[in-house]
């Protein structure tokens, strides 16, 4: 399901890496599907700075209002206009046409710290499991 | 924690079709089953049932149980017809709103009020507090020995389970049986559609569902019934009301006889409708970009005005609405005003309340 040559964060974003220093943003198949039908994407405009870890922009479902968190520092370069004018292409297609931004990133050893996606896969399995655990009998 | 929460007698059910589930008044309840927007739509254009057990059942019963009624509502029950019901308020002393109701009349001296989940025991206290120790008035809380399912949605009277009903007039209830389940069945609803609430005892439960789920209704939670409420202008209590609000600046003095007797709240209400409410619950439409959410700050030229009550994405109508309240002079449909979503002024104006009205 999580692409294998893309890199993940504890929030749930991913990096596409196109090229050594650019790559495209998207929220994880986990995010989405907690946020439930998301409505509204809030973006950062191309050419706005952004630090790992901090946030660049807003995605809300009918439900929640969630912030996007940068995975990498760097520069927007680019943002997702169909996913604006149609925000449930995050819920459709979270890991291809529901990306969100596009990015030249400045320090390129912060994406050796993200998580590949076999460890991104545990990850999100140990946070399934508090949630079953919570949401049973 | 978790423990403490209440769970309707679907809840195993609302488990099995892997719901995801949320807390709310202290209950554990669907929020969706497989998407908000789904379910939404299901209601405007087929049929959505909803688990609302956690709607608070009260029968009151006893030779004075009407005039008891009469004493605490905002319009008069002994006047409904028996078979009929009609939406009416609980207000304190002070006028202020206490919950929303609505009073079915079940026989000569037997009534059914059907309240929100919230602050069960400060009303059941105040609803025992009037009543006293009045040996011909019987209060009985029967939430826990009841379900109640909405059922909701332009095509419910072509359903096998409630071609049967399809005759009763809006507010009408009766006794009737579905699949061999004893039920009563009104036709109200909480959606902006066509419907009926159906109460039966907790034994019943799953029998009845499953009744439905083989006619095809579609499982909604409780996300779809916020939004499907939002843009049929209906107000939830606790959010767009509550104590520190009178009906008038609610919107809801038609719920207000002041014909009816001595009620409790009614000479604070006639001092307020006589000097005139200062603000008002008002529906807005989203101009700019922007969600608005309950809390979040309404403004005009810099200044706060007011607070969100309620506010979403509307499905149907593929815009952003909410309500909140206001000062009177900015009220008037065509005003603009400005929410504050993080920090920054979007456009908004105030439109009519109802956003969505069916078969428009």
């Amino acid at each position: 399901m999580t692409p294998k040559e893309y890199k993940y964060t504890p929030e749930h974003e991913w990096i596409c890496p196109e090229s050594k220093n650019k790559g495209k943003v998207g929220l994880a198949d986990y995010a989405q599907s907690q946020l439930g039908d998301i409505v509204f994407l809030d973006l950062p405009a191309p050419g706005t700075q952004v630090e790992q870890g901090k946030k660049m922009g807003e995605v809300e479902s009918v439900k929640a209002v969630s912030d996007i968190f940068a995975p990498a520092s760097g520069q927007v370069l680019e943002i997702n206009q169909t996913a604006i004018d149609e925000p449930g292409l995050v819920n459709k297609d979270p890991y291809g046409a529901g990306w969100l931004v596009r990015l030249e990133f400045s320090k390129l050893s912060e994406l050796d710290a993200l998580m590949d996606s076999d460890k991104y896969d545990e990850f999100v399995a140990g946070l399934s499991e508090n949630e079953s655990g919570q949401a049973g009998d | 924690m978790m423990e403490l929460l209440k769970k309707t007698p679907l809840n195993k059910v609302h488990h099995e079709l892997r719901a995801r589930m949320t807390d709310f008044a202290d209950w554990q309840l669907p929020v969706w089953y497989t998407s908000i927007l789904e379910e939404h739509k299901a209601v405007r254009s087929g049929a959505g049932m909803f688990d609302v057990s956690h709607t608070g059942r009260v029968w009151i019963t006893g030779k004075k149980s009407g005039a008891f009624l009469d004493r605490l509502l905002t319009r008069r029950a002994g006047r409904l017809e028996i078979g009929s019901s009609q939406l009416c308020l609980l207000c304190l002393e002070d006028g202020g709103i206490l919950d929303d109701l609505c009073a079915y009349r079940v026989g000569t001296d037997r009534y059914l009020i059907v309240w929100n989940a919230g602050d069960i025991e400060q009303k059941l206290g105040w609803l025992q507090r009037w009543a006293g120790s009045d040996s011909d008035i019987v209060i009985q809380d029967k939430t826990g020995d009841t379900v109640m399912l909405a059922v909701q949605g332009p095509a419910v009277c072509q359903l096998q389970n409630l071609k049967g009903v399809s005759h009763l007039p809006r507010f009408g209830h009766t006794q009737t049986r579905i699949e061999d389940v004893e039920v009563l069945a009104a036709r109200i609803g909480y959606t902006g559609e066509d419907g009926f609430e159906i109460i039966t005892d907790a034994a019943n439960a799953l029998q009845l569902w499953e009744s439905f789920m083989k006619q095809g209704v579609k499982p909604c939670g409780l996300g779809a019934r916020d939004s499907l409420r939002l843009e049929a202008g209906m107000l939830l209590y606790g959010q767009d009301m509550d104590r520190s609000t009178n009906p008038f600046e609610a919107g809801l003095g038609w719920l207000v006889e002041m014909d009816n007797g001595n009620f409790i709240g009614k000479s604070a209400l006639l001092e307020i409708k006589r000097q005139g409410v200062k603000r008002k619950h008002s529906g807005f439409q989203m101009t700019g970009q922007g969600i608005a959410r309950s809390g979040y700050k309404i403004v005009k030229r810099g200044q706060e005005v007011g607070k969100v009550t309620s506010g979403g994405y509307a499905p149907t109508l593929d815009v952003n609405i909410g309500f909140g309240y206001v000062p009177i002079e900015l009220a008037t449909i065509g005003t603009d005003i400005e929410i504050m979503i993080r920090n920054r002024p979007v456009a908004a104006q105030v439109v009519n309340r109802q956003f969505y009205k069916r078969g428009a």
